[in-house]
């Protein structure tokens, strides 16, 4: 039984790669296809005068004055209305399509843009909520795109994204310390454990229900396995906890050398930016390359603090654009997600005073001018520049969060 | 008569729903997700949490020891307070906490006493040495204290009001005066004659506190253990979990939440009739009870000092929270901000505005529907002094808040009514009213009926007599009441989230949010919101009191 389930597991793996190297070739086949400009040019004109309900998380001040940003520049240049629809949690909006669904409304409905990943995707994939018919590749800014040098942009935490999300912006792990209190970071996870045994009471993470917590059990356990392509996939029972085994080891020797002797975390990556700048820790992390250079800005942390990564690599990913299925602004929609994937709106995206969110556009795909324009993009103080940011490690399978977070919970809950 | 059955079952069948929606999934039976069977798998399941009995645990310790000592130094203060006319400085500081939300003092709590908290700070680095926070929390600590000191620093208040009321009730003087003439001293009268008479009185106030105590929620977020927490804030974790199994977990956990509920009652009922039982044998045997003054002063020092120690907790946090909220950057050790401004009010008023909207009218409503209510109430069954019927308004605040309201929400959603305006100020009602009524009906039930019999033999109807005679004249404490109302729903958080499927927002729901991490400065501004609301409200009933009565101010004596 085991056999037989493990096999078709290595068909469909195999079968993806097959697939995604299709796609590739395809969209390269495609990307100078002067039909699909035209086929574009329709779609803007029939866009005209729509509204786009735009559901994206509006947690953060920088990211809710950018989206502004992008809604004047469609309404001048397309004449569409943007409007922001702020969510606490991407999954209310998940949870409304789903019930839009079930009460049997296919056109007309609430969301037209949703802004998302992973696990999200992964669940409104499987549930039939996106609009399927592989959009994404067919925006004209898509062609920016290298989907081999960012082989993220096809594949949304282990799930193909079939052109069912665009691309809109990238993340990666990203450690800081305080220069202040450490000469050296360390810049691995065995570098890390030496130096929390020998600094205590100066590192800690957020529990791992908050999702920057969760990454760094992740890059964790990416450093220290010997398999990392068993992550790749969906949760095997059977060579599960064997899996886990290095991370459990790792984090069982650091813990009484955290902070409050590991009995208490941080209940989030922020408040753990907090305590950075507190100078209660010296090492910290996040999933915004700018993220301390903005910290520094809005006075939260000291001008000492600087940016690193892992000499292995860091964990990354890529969020995306997604349009439901029962859009009511479908055309529109496209527009936005064409226009937040163009290099005015990416190169704006990515200054630091604006979000500081990296381009997903492959720069050796853009014209001269706009290379210089990103090349010109001021960094942060304490930003690292693209070649510094080192290698990226790929994303788990959207099974493994829940699986490692009960573990977790099991280990560690009531010590 | 008949409007009294509506109302009582306008608040009872929210509960009786929300216990079935609680008992119905915890035995394995749950439409909404296709389960049509009965089963002890929820159960298991619960069980099977890791670290399970220390948060029940936690909950039942924190809840009854912040209980009794709110108790005993409510009753203890309260015969200061009748000897002394005054308790001084400690009223002082406690009459103002009565109107602070929970939320907030539990907020003041975290800005004093963490690790690069203000008492820190105050102390750093000239006396400590210390450069950087130390890695010293006495918040959260493993026993709940911070949680429990916090709830002392609420209850006593709220405790020492409904005690000043029951005491108006008691002929005090009279027996006093008896007492000493046959040679009791003053403490050992009061010990023996008079709190008896007044625990009698308090025994709702103190159940309330009690099972408030067994399910709070936020207070507990930010002050209590994370790993594991007490049984209420993971009630709500496990609601919250992506995995839709877990529902039935929550459920186990609210009934779970009722029992521990049950048995802290008991465990607090027995003891204070073993108490009583002492109390009664040691007046048998007239036990005059002479204390040397020495002991006597000791004892109302320490007295003194326990029940300063939270009061004086959450002034220093809340002056603390009001310099957060005014504070651009304010590094360790720093003692006052690097650089004051309004950054942060500039940045969170979009949804300040919000929030505090949603507020003032949830509350602004819910306190004057609750107030109309209570005076048609009042005015049924003024024939009847006591009525049965009245307990069952309690039971709301007699039953641990996610016990039913976990189930309730699964009726809203049903009923396609979760997230409505009318819906939350109706959950918002339950918890109101019977506050409301706490708060008006004594004063109501001794009106002094001359006024309205005269009024009645010069021709005046029913109606007449209540709006020309009752309301003028009982201003004062219907103000009183509809502020009381109005602080109270400011308050509430776990109604507020159930009730609006966690998508209203007030100033409680985004402080709870804040208070998990984000920028301490946006959440110092909305505690500071949360201070003014209700102070506004009282100020303004106050200010309406004052321009009622001034033509009267001559008859001053």
């Amino acid at each position: 039984m085991t056999t037989t389930k493990h096999n078709t597991s290595l068909f469909s793996q195999i079968y993806m790669m097959a697939f995604g190297l299709v796609m590739v070739a395809f969209i390269s086949i495609f990307n100078h296809d002067p039909a699909k400009a035209d086929h574009f040019d329709d779609i803007i004109t029939n866009a005209k005068g729509q509204t786009v309900y735009f559901n994206a998380w509006g947690g953060s001040p920088a990211i809710n004055s950018y989206i502004d940003w992008v809604a004047t520049r469609v309404a001048d240049e397309y004449d569409i209305t943007l409007v922001h629809v702020k969510l606490s949690a991407t999954s209310d909006s998940v949870s409304r399509i789903l019930a839009e669904k079930t009460a049997g409304k296919s056109v007309g409905g609430s969301v037209d843009l949703i802004w998302i990943n992973g696990e999200n995707f992964a669940a409104m994939k499987h549930n039939d909520l996106l609009r399927s018919d592989s959009w994404a590749y067919d925006l004209p800014s898509f062609g920016y795109t290298d989907p081999v040098a960012l082989p993220g942009i096809l594949n949304d935490f282990g799930v193909p994204t079939d052109g069912q999300e665009a691309p809109w912006g990238r993340a990666q792990f990203i450690f800081g310390y305080d220069t202040a209190y450490v000469d050296t970071p360390p810049r691995s996870a065995a570098e890390l454990a030496a130096w929390i045994t020998s600094h205590p009471g100066r590192f800690s993470y957020p529990k791992p229900s908050d999702f920057i917590g969760m990454s760094f059990l992740k890059q964790i356990l990416l450093e220290t396995s010997p398999d990392i392509s068993l992550f790749a996939k969906p949760v095997d029972q059977s060579s599960a906890d064997q899996a886990l085994t290095p991370l459990w080891q790792w984090l069982d020797a650091a813990h009484p050398h955290l902070r409050q002797g590991g009995k208490h975390f941080p209940a989030n990556y922020t408040a753990m930016i907090q305590m950075l700048g507190d100078g209660e820790l010296s090492i910290a992390f996040a999933f915004n390359p700018a993220e301390f250079s903005n910290g520094i800005a809005q006075g939260i942390l000291p001008d000492t603090v600087r940016s690193y990564v892992h000499d292995s690599g860091t964990l990354a990913n890529v969020h995306f654009v997604a349009i439901p299925f029962n859009a009511n602004a479908p055309e529109a929609a496209q527009v936005v997600a064409n226009f937040l994937l163009s290099p005015e709106a990416q190169s704006h995206k990515a200054h630091s005073d604006i979000w500081g969110d990296p381009t997903v556009l492959a720069m050796d795909k853009l014209p001269p001018d706009m290379q210089t324009v990103f090349a010109k993009l001021p960094l942060g103080i304490a930003t690292l520049d693209e070649s510094s940011l080192g290698k990226t490690l790929p994303e788990f399978h959207p099974s493994w969060v829940p699986y490692i977070e009960k573990q977790w919970a099991d280990r560690y809950t009531g010590q | 008569m008949i409007s009294r059955f509506v109302i009582i079952l306008i608040c009872l069948l929210p509960i009786m729903a929300g216990l079935a929606g609680a008992i119905l999934p915890a035995s394995g039976w749950f439409a909404p997700l296709g389960r049509y069977h009965f089963s002890l798998e929820p159960v298991f399941l619960f069980l099977d949490q890791p670290a399970i009995w220390t948060s029940i645990w936690l909950s039942g310790f924190t809840a009854l020891v912040a209980t009794f000592i709110s108790y005993v130094l409510a009753m203890a203060l309260l015969a200061r307070l009748y000897h002394n006319g005054r308790a001084g400085i400690i009223f002082r500081l406690i009459a103002p906490l009565l109107a602070v939300p929970h939320i907030t003092v539990a907020v003041g709590f975290l800005f004093l006493l963490q690790p690069s908290g203000w008492l820190i700070r105050l102390l750093s680095p000239w006396l400590t040495g210390w450069e950087r926070p130390p890695d010293l929390y006495l918040i959260p600590d493993a026993y709940g204290v911070g949680l429990i000191l916090a709830l002392i620093a609420k209850e006593l208040p709220f405790l020492l009001l409904m005690g000043v009321s029951a005491l108006s009730q008691i002929k005090v003087n009279d027996h006093l005066d008896h007492a000493a003439s046959l040679g009791y001293r003053p403490y050992s009268a009061w010990l023996y004659i008079i709190t008896p008479q007044l625990a009698k009185r308090m025994r709702l106030p103190v159940m309330i506190v009690l099972m408030f105590s067994v399910s709070v929620v936020d207070m507990a977020l930010i002050l209590a253990p994370s790993l594991p927490p007490p049984l209420a804030p993971r009630i709500l974790d496990w609601f919250y979990d992506a995995d839709l199994n877990n529902q039935f977990i929550a459920a186990v956990g609210a009934v779970v939440q009722l029992g521990l509920a049950l048995i802290c009652c008991v465990i607090w009922i027995s003891s204070a009739y073993a108490t009583g039982q002492f109390i009664r044998h040691l007046t048998y045997h007239g036990k005059r009870g002479y204390m040397p003054s020495v002991l006597v002063k000791g004892c109302r020092k320490t007295l003194f000092i326990i029940a300063i120690l939270p009061c004086l907790i959450s002034v220093m946090g809340l002056i603390s929270v009001i310099i957060w909220g005014f504070a651009n950057i304010w590094r360790f050790p720093a003692v006052l901000p690097d650089q004051w401004g309004v950054r942060a009010w500039i940045n969170t008023a979009d949804m300040m505005f919000v929030a505090g909207f949603n507020s003032v009218m949830i509350a602004g409503i819910s306190a004057l529907a609750s107030v109309i209510i209570a005076i048609i109430w009042f005015e049924q069954s003024a024939t009847r002094y006591h009525s049965h019927m009245e307990k069952w308004l309690y039971l709301p605040l007699l039953l641990p808040q996610a016990s039913f309201l976990f189930g309730l929400q699964i009726f809203l959603i049903w009923l396609r009514l979760d997230g409505l305006y009318i819906t939350l100020i109706w959950v918002h009602m339950l918890f109101v009213f019977p506050y409301v009524m706490l708060t008006l009906g004594p004063t109501w039930r001794r009106f002094d009926r001359h006024y309205t019999d005269i009024a009645a033999t010069l021709g005046a109807s029913k109606i007449r007599q209540l709006f020309r005679i009752k309301l003028p004249i009982l201003l004062t404490p219907i103000m009183t009441a509809f502020a009381i109302g109005f602080s109270v729903s400011c308050a509430l958080y776990l109604p507020t989230i159930f009730a609006s499927n966690g998508r209203m927002i007030t100033l409680t729901t985004e402080a709870v949010t804040l208070a998990s991490g984000a920028s301490r400065q946006a959440l110092g501004v909305a505690s500071i919101m949360q201070m003014i609301l209700p102070l506004v409200v009282f100020l303004l009933c106050d200010a309406v009191i004052r321009w009622r009565f001034g033509r009267f101010r001559h008859f001053r004596a």
